[in-house]
């Protein structure tokens, strides 16, 4: 009899929600949780850095005008610690040049308030594949021993 | 002062209070699609059968409602401030057109996290005046403790009315920083904006301000 392959279990996404308007964040949590996603949820700037410091999301979508530190500040800051984690700004109140910081900086989307929670999902989706394709992408070059090509990759130069 | 100058300045004032309006809608809309879209989530997982599913359900329907009650009082505050803007004078309540500068800029303020708090007088009575040119006042002078303030001060609006003038007193506490923020009403706005209403301005301390308006009460012979 053939023996039955073990099923390979899907990597799960981790997400973390950061935004100062808490009925939003929390609701828009637990239908994301309703989706399969690991989520979970801060509600400033600060509070996001000292998260990313102990535990790294995949993916983290990002407020732009909260209390303290502006979400400018913030993905700058997350890009200095964890470089590989993608952010999606999702803001009600994004200017252009907002739009052309936040690209500058590495963020992967910027979206608008209030979204669609397909085009999230599907925004977060693809943030995580080119994560984990940018880390598979690293690893084969480390692996032949261009540590310099794979720094560049996981850094996102060109 | 350049005729230009002031008009920039003014719209730069509306500006500002319609762009963090329209943030606190979006913000406020977000909050209902995402109730609505979890309703429909759970009426999709088939989760709808039990008592505890309807207790679920029922919770997010009365969070629609009171976030629905708070866009109601958000817009109304902008209703008020359009108002004001209709006619050169009108009759006004200060202290209903400062709460409504407050609650239009709370994101705003909320943002440098200083915390704007008022002290108004009980005897305040309804005045003839402009409105729009004293709430852009009061901005101006909010405006320029907020760029110096630290985070985790206060700002205090005390008023005072008393033969036939009233006063507006804007009282900063906490620390300063440096900063080399613009703001959007330089001092020279703000004073000439007190000229043409027959004010002056005095200063008890250094930050402390004091405006004084002389102001004509509102009476119902006017509204003839």
């Amino acid at each position: 009899m053939k023996k039955k392959e073990p099923m390979k279990k899907k990597k799960e996404i981790k997400v973390l929600l950061v935004d100062d308007e808490i009925a939003f964040v929390n609701t828009l949590a637990q239908r994301l949780r309703l989706r399969k996603l690991l989520v979970d949820t801060v509600y400033d700037g600060e509070q996001a850095l000292t998260y990313i410091k102990e535990i790294e999301p995949d993916v983290i979508v990002l407020d732009l005008k909260m209390p303290g530190l502006h979400g400018i500040e913030v993905l700058r800051e997350i890009k200095k610690i964890k470089r590989a984690i993608q952010v999606i700004i999702l803001t009600g109140y994004g200017t252009d040049k907002d739009e052309e910081e936040a690209k500058k900086l590495g963020g992967f989307d910027f979206l608008h308030k209030p979204a669609d929670i397909d085009l999230l999902m599907r925004k977060i989706k693809e943030a995580f594949s080119e994560k984990i394709e940018r880390a598979m992408t690293a690893a084969t070059f480390a692996e032949a021993g261009d540590f310099d090509e794979a720094r560049k990759i996981i850094k996102k130069e060109k | 002062m350049e005729y230009d100058e002031l008009i920039t300045s003014q719209l730069s004032f509306i500006g500002k209070v319609l762009s963090v309006f329209s943030h606190e809608i979006n913000n406020h809309l977000a909050i209902l699609k995402e109730s609505v879209g979890l309703i429909g989530d759970l009426i999709e997982l088939g989760k709808t059968s039990s008592r505890k599913d309807l207790k679920e359900i029922l919770k997010i329907t009365q969070s629609i409602k009171n976030q629905i009650e708070q866009t109601t009082y958000f817009c109304d505050k902008l209703n008020g401030f359009g108002h004001g803007m209709e006619e050169p004078l009108s009759a006004f309540n200060i202290h209903k057109s400062i709460d409504e500068l407050m609650v239009l800029l709370r994101r705003f303020i909320n943002q440098k996290m200083i915390c704007l708090e008022k002290d108004f007088t009980a005897n305040m009575p309804l005045i003839y005046s402009n409105p729009l040119k004293i709430q852009f006042l009061i901005f101006c002078l909010v405006e320029k403790h907020l760029k110096r303030l630290d985070k985790n001060s206060r700002i205090i609006i005390k008023t005072v009315y008393s033969n036939d003038s009233i006063g507006i007193t804007i009282i900063p506490k906490g620390n300063l920083i440096e900063t080399d923020e613009e703001v959007i009403c330089k001092d020279e706005i703000y004073k000439h904006i007190i000229k043409q209403l027959g004010g002056s301005i005095s200063q008890k301390t250094a930050d402390e301000t004091t405006i004084m308006l002389p102001v004509s009460l509102f009476s119902s012979s006017k509204q003839k």
